[in-house]
């Protein structure tokens, strides 16, 4: 069985501990043992960055340096974790003096950061660690009819470096819509419109004034409902008149669960689509 | 030389009808041309009315930036062969700024905003010599602090993908809180650090949603969404008390304890009031209808976290 080591972002904490739920219930399905990488800390959030930036790249290069001692690749649902990390892994492989002063600090911590972990997030993890094939044999229902517009939210597309497919003309989430047997609605108005969630404790009214936005524009162009990989476009977006889901909850009742368990309940607006 | 065939989609705009639309050209050209050239060809063999404004040709002038398959950049500076999708190239004017016509934006409002924060040197006088006789010293590693900020060019394309400025058309824009950050930084800078922060807070840094969109648009590698951040930590250094430099304290603070950020206490934190203690009961009564036990509220601290602290302790002192 493939392992790969799940990093626990506070996106699985508090009230949002039911997304660590739909994380190992999506690897379960998907024939991956997760391993929780029970001491990684904060990310930062891009918040860690007001006190003091540098501190950023040494908590991610513990974070990945915790996946390594434990021999698996890292892999976080949120889009501002991978891109966070992913962003810490470029700059510790592109200058060997910072990676050795953080390793000088890891060291007592018993830690290394050497560099082999690959940083995923769903949407490459399906593509490239689980395998479309893969993939698409564990689907067993199909959401016919069901009209889904893709979100991507903004840090699995940009800065470019950090990008996990070409953010001009990004694919990977439709492909991997399509084979829930859904009708993908693309280029709606505002689909790479940002969700505000970063300003919901800087300017709430900002957050409030961006989360609609690309929802008005997927219910313009006839969806059912949102699907982002996004933990955080999720809780931004939840709430207003177009439902919302993650793209995990949609995938684990393709492949049995009920919408209960995949915590469809749990959702502010609510989710009317039906399944064969 | 290699020609190729593909499809010009450019967005056009008629300011005598009022009248926006896409038009396709087909080209057959070669395969080593800039979307300036692109732009250019198509201009003089195909439609001398396809208007846009350039002039270095060489990434320096900042004329030339627009939206090229939905991501800002320099027409001059991007090979079109490089941004061919499915047989199309697509080009429109930036964002958030009003058409002249086709590609040209009137670049007034944002410049407005740039003035608004001052962005120039207001000498010090216990750093700047009263007389030109004398230089005003800047030493290399006190330059290398705002050096990157320099290269700035005004191409405006981090403003005409700015997603804060979808939000709030007042938001002041990307370079602009740029220029306040690099004179902040400046040794020779005379202007109060309040005054300079001030100004870069009306409809400023804490509009930013941190997108990264500008660090993506800039053709110079400047990376305007890091120095809002920055300019964020300057403002809770000298005290600014307000919900976001609450919640940046409380960050630090609850993961340097804990690990994580403890997001039950956050919006109680953060808003400093009796709405945010609202929203902090709110989800204590959430947590307990999903049968959760009080001490699944927030983060506890993990095995070891003494030398997690004592890691965090030596990153600020050592990195």
């Amino acid at each position: 069985m493939k392992k790969i080591g799940i990093y626990p972002g506070c996106c699985f904490q508090g009230a949002d501990i039911h997304n660590y739920d739909i994380t190992t219930d999506f690897l379960n399905r998907m024939g991956v043992e997760g391993i929780l990488l029970d001491r990684a800390a904060c990310c930062g959030g891009g918040v860690i960055d007001e006190t003091n930036k540098k501190i950023v790249y040494g908590l991610n290069a513990r974070n990945i340096a915790l996946a390594e001692e434990k021999g698996v690749d890292l892999y976080t649902p949120c889009n501002t974790c991978y891109m966070i990390i992913a962003k810490t892994k470029l700059a510790l492989d592109s200058d060997p003096g910072l990676k050795e002063k953080i390793n000088e600090i890891l060291a007592e911590e018993g830690l290394e950061y050497k560099g082999t972990a690959k940083i995923y997030h769903t949407l490459n993890l399906i593509r490239d660690f689980i395998g479309m094939d893969t993939y698409k044999s564990k689907i067993q229902r199909k959401f016919e009819g069901v009209k889904v517009a893709p979100y991507y939210g903004c840090h699995v597309l940009t800065p470019n470096e950090v990008a996990l497919d070409d953010p001009e003309n990004p694919t990977v989430l439709q492909e991997i819509l399509k084979p829930l047997g859904v009708e993908v609605v693309e280029g709606y108005q505002n689909e790479q419109t940002c969700c505000g969630y970063h300003a919901r404790f800087t300017d709430p009214e900002q957050k409030e004034r961006l989360a609609v936005k690309p929802l008005e524009g997927a219910k313009e162009a006839g969806a059912d409902v949102v699907a982002t990989p996004c933990p955080l476009c999720h809780k931004a977006m939840d709430g207003y008149e177009e439902p919302i889901l993650q793209v995990t909850q949609l995938i684990n009742v393709a492949c049995g669960a009920t919408p209960k368990d995949a915590f469809w309940d749990l959702n502010k607006t609510e989710v009317k689509i039906s399944f064969s | 030389m290699k020609k190729i065939k593909y499809t010009a989609k450019i967005k056009r705009y008629n300011p005598e009808t009022k009248e926006s639309y896409w038009q396709d050209f087909e080209v057959e050209v070669e395969d080593s041309l800039t979307v300036l050239e692109l732009l250019m060809h198509i201009k003089d063999k195909i439609d001398a009315s396809l208007t846009f404004r350039a002039f270095c040709r060489s990434a320096i002038c900042g004329s030339c930036a627009m939206i090229i398959n939905g991501r800002a950049g320099l027409a001059c500076k991007i090979q079109a062969k490089d941004k061919i999708k499915n047989g199309v190239i697509k080009i429109e004017p930036l964002h958030h700024l009003p058409v002249v016509k086709d590609l040209v934006v009137d670049q007034e409002p944002a410049f407005e905003k740039f003035k608004k924060v001052k962005p120039y040197l207001v000498p010090d006088p216990k750093v700047v010599p009263d007389n030109n006789k004398v230089e005003s010293l800047v030493l290399p590693e006190e330059f290398a602090r705002y050096d990157k900020q320099t290269d700035c060019i005004l191409c405006m394309a981090c403003y005409g993908q700015c997603n804060a400025l979808e939000g709030d058309e007042k938001y002041l824009g990307p370079f602009q809180l740029t220029k306040v950050f690099r004179f902040i930084m400046d040794t020779r800078d005379g202007m109060d650090v309040e005054e300079r922060i001030k100004l870069a807070e009306d409809h400023g840094i804490w509009e930013c949603v941190q997108c990264q969109m500008c660090l993506a648009a800039c053709p110079k590698g400047v990376k305007p969404g890091d120095d809002i951040l920055e300019l964020r930590r300057i403002a809770k250094d000298i005290g600014e008390e307000n919900i976001a430099t609450r919640r940046a304290k409380f960050w630090f603070a609850t993961v340097f304890e804990t690990g994580q950020i403890d997001k039950w206490h956050l919006p109680e934190v953060a808003f400093g009031d009796e709405k945010g203690k609202a929203v902090t009961k709110k989800l204590e009564e959430e947590f307990r209808s999903r049968g959760m036990k009080e001490d699944e509220f927030g983060p506890k601290p993990f095995p070891g976290i003494e030398k997690f602290r004592n890691f965090i302790k030596k990153l600020e002192k050592e990195l």
